[in-house]
Order: structure tokens, then C-alpha cells, then sequence
């Protein structure tokens, strides 16, 4: 019953999505409830047509059963990713993402895309910002060494996605360090 | 990104990021009993309303799709408190002789845990010794033996591994391997050895991703 052996080194982007899944996002409902009490907190009332904050998990719950409409998150817009692509293409740095951007942006495209503007054309531009922070974090690869590496504003799946190689690759560095002045300790001995 | 600064944290979101810390760590962090009761407790009252609404025939549907959304979260809240505690299991299977042996890392284990690694740790060591070390010369049968170059015959947690920090707080000075020093500000994310972060992780100003 432990943990099954493909999880025991990172986390599965499943995972990551129900992590994601419990930050809250706004709706508009079409159904009313009352206030209710979860384990996570207290969500509602639900007085359609206001619009009312709960977890991703229950909007799309909710969506599901087409009892809601969801509304993008403000960064989840043509504008706003046009200009973090441009950013990213111009820039060496990572561009500022919320954290769990990736998680939220595919929970909600699979999901909810009737109510996002022009959910194709941000699909494109997610896909076009990947590519251009996946490059660069390859590039960082290029600066690891054993002991530090700085990744601002780098995001959660993309961390995960990395993991096994950078992880390996520091350790790599580690043993040869370590190695190299055990040798040196040895042959001062013998000087 | 969440803002700790803005609400406390919520016992669930607590359990997330000892969850998460414990996935990422090479060693085996303390035992989070407090959250972990406290949720547990919880999910059994959230049952027990659940049950009880579900047993009421006079429910409308307005009250069906209300438990039905309970009922999701109870699950969601299991799976990690089932997966916090399988990721446990699967180190201390792992160290258990490291366990048995080390006061140290006996405290940070619940007790189900500690008899657990004793007891596995025992039956590890009877099986290797009815199945080979008996039939070898006396001198070869020691299952502590410590001798240079060969891997050490107790499996450690190897606290050189690199983890992803997430710092939640401006972080005091911590010591690089390579002997300068590192201030993690808050929010910055590092990939460093676990050794240098281990005990920026125990006083919670980081979390590991």
C-alpha cells in the first residue's frame, strides 16, 4: 500500500490539477443554494444571477451539469496573453504567470470554453508561451551547478516537468564535487 | 499564487503543503497528527450529515445536488490524506533499519509508524538472514558492516537530493555547499540541495514544489 513506484520521485500533473482545483474562481450560477458548509470552507448563497466565489472542483462540478457559467480568471484573455508572449520572446527573464496558470487554463478550456472569448486563439498563445519558457529553461540548465539555481517566476507544471532532469543533473554535479575534493584532500596527504 | 499574508491557511491547504513537502523531501519529515485528526474528524461529521440528508426522503433536488457536491469534496480530501500517508509509508518501508536504529528520526513518526518500521525492519533482517546469511562464515554474516568504498548496508535518506523550494517568507541567510550563502526572498524559487533548506522547511518558511 505504499506509494505506487511511478509517484515516488515527482507528482503526477493529476496531481497538480486537484491542488489547482481548489483555489476559488468566480461564477454566475443558474441555480440557487443556500450557504453551505464544506471542509474547506463556506461557499454561497448561490442567488442566480449574482455572482458568487467557490473552488475550481465545484464549478466545473457545476458546469458539468449546466447549472453555472464560469468566469475567466483576468489573466485567461487574448489581450493579457498576447502581451505576456511578447514579453517572453523579448525578454530573458520568465514573464510573471500566476503559479498554477497551466493547471487552471486546461481544467478550464477542457471544461468551460463556452465561456471563454476566443478559446482557440488562447489556446494557440498558451501553446506559444510553453514553447518559448520551455527553451528557456533549458537554458538554465546551462548555469546549474551543485549547490544553487534561481527560477523566478518559473510555474508549477513547469517545475514538475523539469524535475527528473535538473534534479538528476544537480545530483550528478554533487557526487563529482564531492569526488573531486576527496581527491584533492588525498593527494594533499600525500604531499 | 496564494497570498499567506491575506488568510491563514485552511487545515486542507495545511495538509496540501505537508503533503506536497513530504512528496518532494528525501528524508522523512514530522508527523503532522494535529492537521491530519482534526480533517479526518471533520470528514466523519461531513459523512454523517451527508448520510443523514441522503436518508431523508422529503430531500428536494435543490438538496440532492448539495450532498452530491459534499460527497465530492469528502473524496478529494481522502485522496490526499490517503496519499500523505502512503508517501510516508513507502519511505519508512524504505529506511525502516535506518529507523530502528536512529532516536532522531523516531520522534518526527506517529506511533503506528514507528511499530510499523520496527516490526518491518525485524522481518527484513530475519529474512535475509534465514535465506542467505546463515549459510555464509561467520564473519561475513553482519548486516552492519561498514567497510570503504562499498555503499553503506543501512539505506539513508540521501539529503544531498535536489529539491524546488518555494519560499513563503524573506528567508535568514542558509549556507551553500559551495560555501557562499543564500538569502531566499519571499517568493523566489530555488533548486538547491535539501540539506541547505531542511531546516528553513521545519520552521515552514518554505515549501517545497
Amino acid at each position: 500500500m505504499a506509494l505506487p513506484v511511478a509517484l515516488r520521485d515527482t507528482v503526477s500533473p493529476p496531481e497538480l490539477e486537484l491542488i489547482a482545483s481548489e483555489q476559488l474562481i468566480e461564477i454566475v450560477p443558474l441555480i440557487a443554494m443556500e450557504r453551505t458548509a464544506f471542509i474547506s470552507g463556506a461557499y454561497g448563497p448561490l442567488r442566480p444571477p449574482a455572482k458568487s466565489k467557490v473552488p475550481i472542483w465545484m464549478a466545473m462540478n457545476l458546469k458539468l451539469k449546466r447549472k453555472c457559467h464560469i468566469v475567466a480568471p483576468e489573466w485567461l484573455n487574448v489581450e493579457f496573453l498576447q502581451e505576456r508572449l511578447t514579453q517572453e520572446t523579448t525578454r530573458t527573464e520568465f514573464s510573471q504567470l500566476p503559479f498554477r496558470f497551466s493547471e487552471i487554463a486546461k481544467l478550464l478550456l477542457d471544461i468551460a470554453s463556452d465561456d471563454i472569448q476566443n478559446p482557440d486563439k488562447i489556446r494557440y498563445l498558451l501553446k506559444d508561451i510553453r514553447e518559448a519558457r520551455q527553451a528557456k529553461s533549458r537554458d538554465g540548465l546551462q548555469k546549474i551547478d551543485h549547490s544553487e539555481l534561481s527560477l523566478p517566476n518559473l510555474c508549477s507544471m513547469e517545475i514538475n516537468e523539469i524535475r527528473p532532469f535538473f534534479v538528476k543533473a544537480m545530483g550528478v554535479l554533487t557526487h563529482l564535487t564531492r569526488e573531486s575534493t576527496a581527491d584533492n584532500a588525498a593527494r594533499f596527504e600525500n604531499f | 499564487m496564494p497570498d499567506f499574508d491575506a488568510e491563514p491557511e485552511t487545515p486542507l491547504q495545511q495538509l496540501i503543503r505537508h503533503w506536497m513537502n513530504e512528496r518532494h523531501a528525501p528524508d522523512i519529515l514530522p508527523w503532522q497528527g494535529e492537521v491530519l485528526d482534526g480533517l479526518l474528524n471533520h470528514i466523519n461529521r461531513q459523512s454523517t450529515t451527508v448520510n443523514l440528508l441522503r436518508g431523508d426522503p422529503d430531500s428536494s433536488e435543490d438538496e440532492h445536488f448539495r450532498i452530491v457536491l459534499a460527497q465530492t469534496e469528502i473524496e478529494r480530501v481522502k485522496f490526499v490524506v490517503r496519499s500523505y500517508i502512503r508517501t510516508r509509508l513507502y519511505k519508512i518501508e524504505k529506511y525502516a533499519r535506518y529507523v530502528a536504529r536512529t532516536p532522531q528520526i523516531q520522534e518526527r513518526l506517529s506511533q503506528a509508524e514507528l511499530q510499523h518500521a520496527q516490526t518491518f525492519a525485524k522481518l527484513t533482517e530475519d529474512h535475509f538472514s534465514v535465506s542467505v546469511l546463515q549459510a555464509l562464515p561467520e564473519h561475513q554474516r553482519s548486516l552492519e558492516d561498514a567497510s570503504p568504498f562499498t555503499p553503506p548496508m543501512i539505506t539513508e535518506p540521501d539529503k544531498s537530493r535536489a529539491v524546488f523550494v518555494h519560499a513563503l517568507n524573506d528567508c535568514p541567510a542558509v549556507r551553500l555547499p559551495d560555501g557562499t550563502t543564500l538569502e531566499i526572498k519571499k517568493g523566489y524559487i530555488v533548486l538547491t540541495p535539501y540539506a541547505v533548506v531542511e531546516e528553513l522547511l521545519a520552521f515552514g518558511s518554505v515549501e517545497l514544489v
